[in-house]
C-alpha cells in the first residue's frame, strides 16, 4: 500500500496528496518524500505523527521550505505548516503576539507595525520565512547585537513530540521559570524534538528614529578593525556589519552601523562612537539605507550554498584571512557577534572544510546552512559528552526516530 | 530524621577538599537547614565546600559510589527552597568556588567561578567600561552559579533580560562526577540543541555548574530615576501600562503598595514616601546622557496623566539612591511587622496587574492576612508578601491556603507561578496549575537524562 493511502485511510480527514516534483524548488539533495501532508491543527499534527511512528515513516517538517539540508534515507513524507497559519492573539500593551507556525514572519511584522512594535529578526530572506521555521533555527542576524538572539524573544509555544503528545512550552510572559526550560533547546533545535504548531513571541517597541551610518572601504579586510573597535565603543550600536562588495553602494564594501532611539539619543551615540573611532562615519538615509540594510541581511543566505562561521570577534581576522576560497569577498561579517556569513553558487566544499579546519583551531564553528548537492561539506560537531546529551533528549522527545529523517 | 554521615564516607570527603571544608558537627549544620525560605528546615547529613572543578568531581563521584543525595547550595538566599537540605543529603556549597578566572576586555566576556558573588563581578568589570546587567535584589551575596540555577533576573532584566541571555558557556560536573562543558562564546554556528540554555534555570537538578562564561555590556552612561505617588493601585498600574505603550524602554519599572510603604516608613529604611499613597512608582531610565531627560520627561507625563498626585525626579546619584530606597528596603523592613515572611512570585500579563492586585487583596481580607505587595511593574512580576507567624500553625494554614489562591488566579489570567524565584520545594504542589500529566511526565524525563537516579537536589521542581 501507498504511503499515501495508509495515510488517508488511517485518517481519511487530512489534507494530503501524492508529492508532486514540482514543489521540490527548494535544496533538498538526497531524498524524496512520498506524500505531502497539510493538517490544519495542533490535534490534526498528533494523529500524523502517531501514525507515522505505527507505520515506521518519517516525517520532514516543511516551513516555507526554503531552508533544509539534506535528507537521509528511508521512506518519508512531508509535513507543511502552512495551514497552520494566522495571528492567534496579540496584545499589543503586553507586547506579546502568538500565531501559528505556518504564518509568514511579514504577516506577524504588519500586524506589529500596524500597532508601533516590531519583532527585530532579521535573518535572510525573513520576510517570505515562516514563523516554525524561524524558530526552529533560531535563525537571526546582526540586530542580535541590540536586541539579543531570537531565542530569547521566544516566550511559549506549542510543541507535538515525534509521538504524537502535545506539549505547552513557555507561555506568554516574559519572565518564567516554572520548571525546566525546555522551550530553550527546541528553539533552533531544527525539528529534531517535534513539530512546532504555535508560538508566542515578544514584540519591542519600534524605535523612534534609526540612524545608519557607513564607513567606505575598498577592501572588506581594511573595515575588521574599525569594526571591532566599534564594538568596544561606550555605546553599542544595534548592529555592527562589515559587508563587501556592496551593490547598493557602488560595488564598494562598508562598515555599517545602526543606531535606534529618540532622535536626540541617536545624535549623541553617533557622536560617541565617532570620537571612539577617531574619524566621522556617513549617514545614509531612505530609499538608499533601505536598500543596503536588505543587501545585507539577505547576502549569501538565499545562496544555493552557504556558509556561516563564529568565532571570538578577536579571531575575525585570522577567519577573514584565510577565507579568500570561500568568497570572503563578499562576505556579511557581524562584528560585535563573532560571525560571518559567505553563500555562492560555486563554492568549493574542500575551500569549505579547509576553512573549517581554521576556524575550529581558533576555537569557533563552522555549519552549512545550504548546500545544493549530496557531498556536502561536514559542519563541526558538538563535543562528545553534549551530542550524547542531545541524543538522550531527542530519544525522549521523538522515541521512535520519526522526526527530520535528515539527521 | 537526619543521618549522620559515616567517618568512612566523611574520610573519603575530607581526603578531597581538606578537613576544614567537611562539616558534619550538628552546631554548625544548623547554618545550612534552610535557604532564604525560612519556612522549611532540614539539618544535612554535612556539608562539603570545594574549591575546584576537579574537587566537585570527585566529591560527586564519592556520593555517587555511597548512594548519597547531593544539594547544590551557592549563598543560600533562594527564596523556594531550592537549598533545602534532604535528611539523607549532603549539600555541596560552592562559596569557596569564587575566583574571577578572566576578564576578557575585547570580547566583552569574563569566565567566572561558581561561587562569585554577583555584584562583585560587576565591581571587577568596571575598571574596563564594563558591568554585568542581571541584577537580582540580593547581587551583593548572591553567587553567579545560583544565578545560573534560579534563571534570576532583577529590576533591570525589564530592558536587559535574564541570566539565560547573558550565559554563553558553562562547565558542568554530572551527578556521577563527570565533567562536562557546554557551549562556549564562538560556538554558536554549532547545530546543537541549546543545552547551555536547558540547564540554566534547572535548580541544581541537572548538575553542578562549576564555571560561567558570561557576556559583559558596556557600563551606562547615565541614569533618569522618577518616582511617581499615586492614590490607588489601579492608576499606577494604568502608568505602567501607558509608559511601555508609549514606546519608552524603561529600564527599571517597580511599583510598592501601601502596605509596603508604611512598613518601610516606620522603619529604619525609612525612604520619605507619603504612608497615605496607594501605590508608589519608581521609573528609571538609562543609557546615553543626551536622550534621557525627554525619556523622563515623556514617563512623567505618562504618571500625571494616570493620576499620579506626585512625580520627583532624582538630580543626583544619592537623591537615585534615596527614591529606590523604599523599594530596595521593603522586605528588609517588614521584618519588624510579623516574625515570618513569605515572599511570593508569580508573573502575570502587564495587563491583567490591576485586576490581578485588587484580587490579592481581597484574598488578603478573605483569610485575615496582612499581604504587602512589590513587584516589578514593566514584566508582570509579582512579590506579594504574606506577613504571619509560623509558631501559629492555624495561620500558616492559612497562608498555604492564601498562597495557592493567589498563584491559581495569576495562572487563569494567563500568567505563571514563578516568574524568578524557581520552583524550589515551594512551589511544586502548584506545578500542575501549569503543567497537565502529560508535560510533568516531561519534565521528569529531561531530568533523568541529565541525572538518571534523581540524586542531585531530590525532592525539588517535580518528583
Amino acid at each position: 500500500m501507498t504511503l499515501a493511502r495508509s495515510l488517508r485511510s488511517a485518517l481519511p480527514d487530512v489534507s494530503a496528496r501524492e508529492w508532486d516534483q514540482s514543489n521540490n524548488d527548494v535544496l533538498w539533495p538526497g531524498g524524496t518524500p512520498e506524500v505531502l501532508i497539510r493538517p490544519v491543527s495542533t490535534e490534526e499534527v498528533s494523529q500524523i505523527l502517531t501514525w507515522a511512528g505505527k507505520e515506521g515513516v518519517g516525517v520532514l517538517p516543511l516551513g516555507s521550505g526554503r531552508h533544509l539540508g539534506p535528507i537521509g534515507g528511508g521512506r518519508f513524507v512531508a509535513l507543511e505548516t502552512s495551514l497552520l497559519a494566522g495571528v492567534d492573539e496579540y496584545e499589543p500593551a503586553d507586547l506579546t503576539i502568538t500565531s501559528g507556525t505556518g504564518t509568514t514572519f511579514s504577516t506577524v511584522d504588519s500586524t506589529l507595525r500596524e500597532n508601533g512594535q516590531w519583532a527585530p529578526f532579521d535573518s535572510p530572506g525573513v520576510n517570505e520565512r515562516s514563523i516554525g521555521g524561524l524558530v526552529s533555527e533560531a535563525s537571526h542576524g546582526p540586530l542580535w547585537a541590540g536586541y539579543g538572539s531570537l531565542r530569547n524573544h521566544v516566550l511559549g509555544a506549542t510543541l507535538v513530540t515525534g509521538d504524537g503528545r502535545v506539549l505547552r512550552l513557555g507561555g506568554k510572559v516574559v519572565k518564567n521559570v516554572a520548571g525546566y526550560d525546555l522551550l530553550r533547546p527546541v528553539v533552533g533545535g531544527r525539528g529534531r524534538l517535534g513539530i512546532l504548531t504555535s508560538v508566542c513571541l515578544r514584540a519591542f517597541p519600534l524605535p523612534a528614529h534609526e540612524r545608519v551610518l557607513v564607513l567606505k572601504g575598498a577592501k572588506l579586510k581594511s573595515l575588521i578593525e574599525p569594526a571591532l573597535l566599534a564594538g568596544t565603543a561606550p555605546v553599542l550600536p544595534v548592529s555592527i556589519v562589515v559587508v563587501g562588495q556592496l551593490s547598493a553602494l557602488g560595488g564598494n564594501s562598508a562598515l555599517i552601523l545602526r543606531l535606534h532611539g529618540a532622535e536626540s539619543t541617536v545624535n549623541a551615540d553617533q557622536s560617541a562612537i565617532e570620537k571612539h573611532l577617531g574619524i566621522s562615519l556617513d549617514r545614509l538615509a531612505g530609499e538608499e539605507a533601505d536598500g543596503c540594510l536588505t543587501e545585507v541581511r539577505d547576502r549569501g543566505g538565499l545562496e544555493p550554498r552557504c556558509v556561516e562561521v563564529s568565532v571570538l570577534p578577536s579571531r575575525l581576522s585570522e577567519v577573514v584571512a584565510a577565507a579568500d576560497e570561500v568568497g570572503v569577498a563578499k562576505a556579511v561579517i557581524d562584528s560585535y557577534a563573532g560571525r560571518l556569513r559567505m553563500g555562492s553558487a560555486d563554492m568549493s566544499a574542500d575551500a569549505v572544510s579547509a576553512l573549517r579546519g581554521v576556524v575550529e583551531s581558533l576555537g569557533g564553528a563552522l555549519r552549512v546552512a545550504r548546500w545544493d548537492c549530496v557531498t556536502r561539506p561536514q559542519d563541526t560537531s558538538c563535543r562528545d559528552a553534549e551530542l550524547q546529551l542531545s541524543r538522550r533528549l531527542e530519544s525522549i522527545f521523538d522515541p521512535s526516530g520519526v522526526l527530520w529523517p535528515a539527521r | 530524621m537526619t543521618q549522620t554521615l559515616t567517618s568512612r564516607v566523611a574520610d573519603r570527603l575530607r581526603a578531597i577538599v581538606g578537613d576544614d571544608q567537611v562539616i558534619t558537627h550538628p552546631d554548625r549544620l544548623v547554618a545550612y537547614e534552610s535557604d532564604g525560605l525560612t519556612a522549611y528546615r532540614v539539618v544535612p547529613r554535612a556539608v562539603v565546600l570545594p574549591e575546584t572543578t576537579d574537587q566537585v568531581s570527585e566529591v560527586l563521584r564519592v556520593m555517587h559510589d555511597e548512594g548519597i543525595d547531593v544539594v547544590p547550595r551557592g549563598a543560600g538566599t533562594g527564596l523556594s527552597g531550592g537549598a533545602l537540605p534532604t535528611p539523607d543529603g549532603v549539600i555541596v556549597g560552592t562559596a569557596r568556588m569564587n575566583r574571577i578566572l578572566s576578564i576578557n576586555e575585547q570580547n566583552r566576556l569574563a569566565r567566572v567561578q561558581t561561587g562569585v558573588v554577583n555584584a562583585r563581578l560587576t565591581e571587577a568589570t568596571a575598571p574596563y567600561g564594563l558591568y554585568y546587567a542581571p541584577d537580582p535584589a540580593s547581587q551583593s551575596t548572591c553567587t553567579l552559579g545560583g544565578n545560573v540555577a534560579e534563571n534570576s533576573g532583577g529590576p533591570h532584566c525589564l530592558k536587559y533580560g535574564v541570566t539565560s541571555r547573558y550565559v554563553t558557556g558553562l562547565t558542568v560536573v554530572m551527578a556521577d562526577g563527570e565533567v562536562v562543558r557546554l557551549g562556549g562564546a564562538g560556538l554558536e554556528a554549532v547545530h546543537g540543541l541549546d543545552l547551555v540554555g536547558l540547564f540554566v534555570g534547572s535548580e541544581g537538578c541537572f548538575g553542578i555548574a562549576t564555571e560561567i562564561e558570561v557576556r559583559l555590556l558596556p557600563k551606562v552612561e547615565s541614569i533618569r530615576t522618577l518616582l511617581g505617588i499615586f492614590d490607588t493601585m489601579e492608576a499606577a498600574g494604568h502608568a505602567v501600562t501607558d509608559i511601555i505603550g508609549s514606546g519608552l524602554m524603561p529600564a527599571a519599572v517597580e511599583i510598592v503598595d501601601n502596605a509596603t510603604i508604611v512598613a518601610v516608613e516606620a522603619s529604619v529604611f525609612s525612604a520619605g514616601y507619603p504612608v497615605d499613597a496607594g501605590a508608589a512608582l519608581v521609573v528609571e531610565f538609562d543609557g546615553t546622557e543626551a536622550g534621557l531627560d525627554d525619556d523622563a520627561d515623556r514617563a512623567e507625563q505618562c504618571c500625571l496623566s494616570a493620576g499620579a498626585t506626585k512625580v520627583i525626579r532624582a538630580t543626583s546619584d544619592e537623591e537615585r539612591i534615596a527614591l529606590w530606597k523604599g523599594r530596595k528596603k521593603a522586605f528588609g523592613a517588614m521584618g519588624r511587622i510579623a516574625p515570618d515572611l513569605l515572599v511570593q512570585d508569580a508573573t502575570v500579563p502587564r495587563t491583567r496587574l490591576p485586576e490581578v492586585l485588587a484580587r490579592i487583596t481581597e484574598i488578603g481580607r478573605e483569610y485575615d492576612l496582612k499581604i504587602a505587595n512589590v513587584f516589578h511593574a514593566g514584566d508582570g512580576n509579582l512579590h506579594p508578601n504574606i506577613l504571619f507567624d509560623r509558631q501559629n500553625q492555624e495561620e500558616l494554614e492559612r497562608v498555604e491556603k492564601a498562597s495557592r489562591e493567589i498563584m491559581t488566579l495569576c495562572v487563569s489570567v494567563g500568567g505563571t507561578i514563578t516568574g524568578e524565584h524557581g520552583v524550589g520545594v515551594d512551589k511544586r504542589a502548584y506545578m500542575p496549575l501549569v503543567y497537565n500529566d502529560v508535560e510533568m511526565d516531561m519534565l521528569r524525563s529531561v531530568r533523568r537524562v541529565f541525572d538518571p537516579d534523581g540524586r542531585l537536589n531530590p525532592g525539588k521542581v517535580v518528583q
